[in-house]
């Protein structure tokens, strides 16, 4: 558990640091990639609505806190996102292995869209509806595009340290 | 499990929205951001090689630019090695901040870029000095040689090892403008990607295409002349008409690219001389 929790903050600051350095240098078409929102999804398919759910909250205060913006918004977002990725990926039976990239790729527009909508309600952001609907689009996009880096690394870590279940008949 | 993250979320964001810059929170975030300044700075030096070098092939509005940035790739390539090229570079880029820092009146702090803002709706970076060596809220922060300093933007929160700047480009950053030819005046706001957009003050001027926008020094909107004049800002890229006449834009390209943007000097003006 101990093992998990501190994999779990690795990740997540290593993401924020990612993010905040060299991919914010790599933009596509003038939008940043959003790679706790790859994380967060990523975390929820692998693990379940709960994990999602804690996994979103504690990587969006940390944005919000570590990078100084509007507090508390990014956490909502990624808390309820997580959840119900984690909660949709429960009914859906498909064996296709691009079934994470299209998960994370809805789940990051509509996250988004949900981001911009808080945020513009608080008045904290007042961009053109175009621009908006370009970032949520572009936003998954590039989320897309980095799930398979990131999705087979979080596998690899998550299910090392997962306790074994035991199971007898 | 979800009900508690949520209600929590949603306190946060309430007390963010009701403190503002002044509360416990701001004051936690502030603590966060400085913890994790060392931290950029030392991914920042270790991987902008990388990151320069994807950023020039993934950005590319154009053939044409990424053709140019080939072919100056190559030059560099077979120039020396490109660690020589990039030291030279940067000794180049902090003789000039030197010059400048020489010819400018007030006091100023050359600060190294190590973070650049990760939201795309604020356009922010994160440079390695702050309150410790004397760097405050509201200071102007330029670029460039002595012979033509450039505005990049003013601070917005310090801590003490590193400080925020918004760029002149965030579209909550006002800058009063002059044009340096036909000197007319307005105001420069930021567009974000796009060209910054300069509302002037008598409409129907002539104006005339690549004039110089130069920071004119008195106050906008509340910011008590926060620019000392004369810093450049930028060229005239189009002149746009209202439909009614009653209002002139004119988009101005910035002089600074901010991707690439790596050293700067901080201002020290005192915001009660301003």
């Amino acid at each position: 558990m101990l093992r998990r929790t501190l994999a779990l903050a690795a990740v997540i600051v290593t993401a924020l640091l990612l993010q905040s350095t060299v991919f914010s240098q790599i933009k596509l078409l003038g939008v940043r990639p959003e790679l706790l929102y790859v994380v967060t999804i990523s975390m929820a398919i692998l693990e379940g609505p709960n994990e999602g759910a804690i996994v979103g909250f504690a990587g969006g205060m940390a944005q919000d806190f570590l990078l100084d913006q509007p507090k508390g918004i990014t956490a909502l977002t990624l808390t309820l996102l997580g959840y119900t990725v984690g909660l949709a990926r429960q009914y859906i039976v498909s064996p296709s292995p691009l079934l994470p990239t299209i998960l994370v790729a809805v789940g990051t527009f509509c996250g988004v869209i949900f981001y911009e909508i808080v945020s513009f309600l608080l008045g904290q952001i007042d961009d053109p509806l175009l621009y908006l609907l370009r970032v949520a689009f572009l936003s998954a996009l590039y989320s897309a595009v980095l799930t398979p880096l990131v999705y087979p690394i979080l596998r690899r870590i998550f299910e090392r340290s997962r306790p074994r279940r035991v199971v007898r008949f | 499990m979800v009900v508690v993250l949520v209600s929590i979320s949603l306190a946060v964001i309430t007390l963010d929205y009701r403190e503002g810059e002044d509360g416990p929170l701001a004051g936690l975030g502030r603590i966060a951001l400085a913890t994790m300044a060392p931290l950029q700075e030392a991914v920042t030096t270790a991987t902008r090689p990388i990151g320069d070098f994807f950023s020039g092939l993934v950005h590319l509005p154009s053939l044409e630019r990424e053709n140019e940035q080939l072919r100056r790739q190559n030059e560099e390539l077979r120039a020396a090695s490109a660690a020589g090229a990039d030291k030279e570079s940067q000794i180049q880029q902090l003789s000039d901040l030197l010059g400048l820092k020489e010819s400018l009146t007030p006091s100023s702090v050359p600060a190294v870029v190590i973070g650049n803002g990760l939201s795309n709706f604020r356009y922010t970076i994160t440079i390695n000095r702050g309150s410790s060596d004397g760097v405050e809220r509201d200071q102007p922060v330029v670029t460039g040689s002595a012979q033509a300093p450039i505005l990049v933007g003013r601070v917005v929160a310090v801590t003490p090892f590193s400080a925020e700047v918004q760029l002149i480009i965030d579209r909550n950053s006002v800058v009063a403008g002059r044009l340096s030819v036909s000197h007319e005046t307005g105001q420069i706001q930021g567009q974000g990607d796009q060209d910054l957009r300069m509302t002037l003050v008598t409409p129907g001027t002539s104006v005339s295409g690549d004039e110089t926008v130069v920071t004119q020094g008195y106050e906008v909107s509340g910011q008590q002349g926060l620019y000392p004049p004369g810093l450049v800002i930028g060229e005239v890229s189009r002149v746009i008409q209202d439909a009614d006449g009653l209002q002139e834009f004119v988009t101005v390209r910035p002089a600074v690219d901010f991707s690439t943007l790596e050293f700067v000097l901080v201002l020290q003006t005192s915001r009660s001389e301003g």
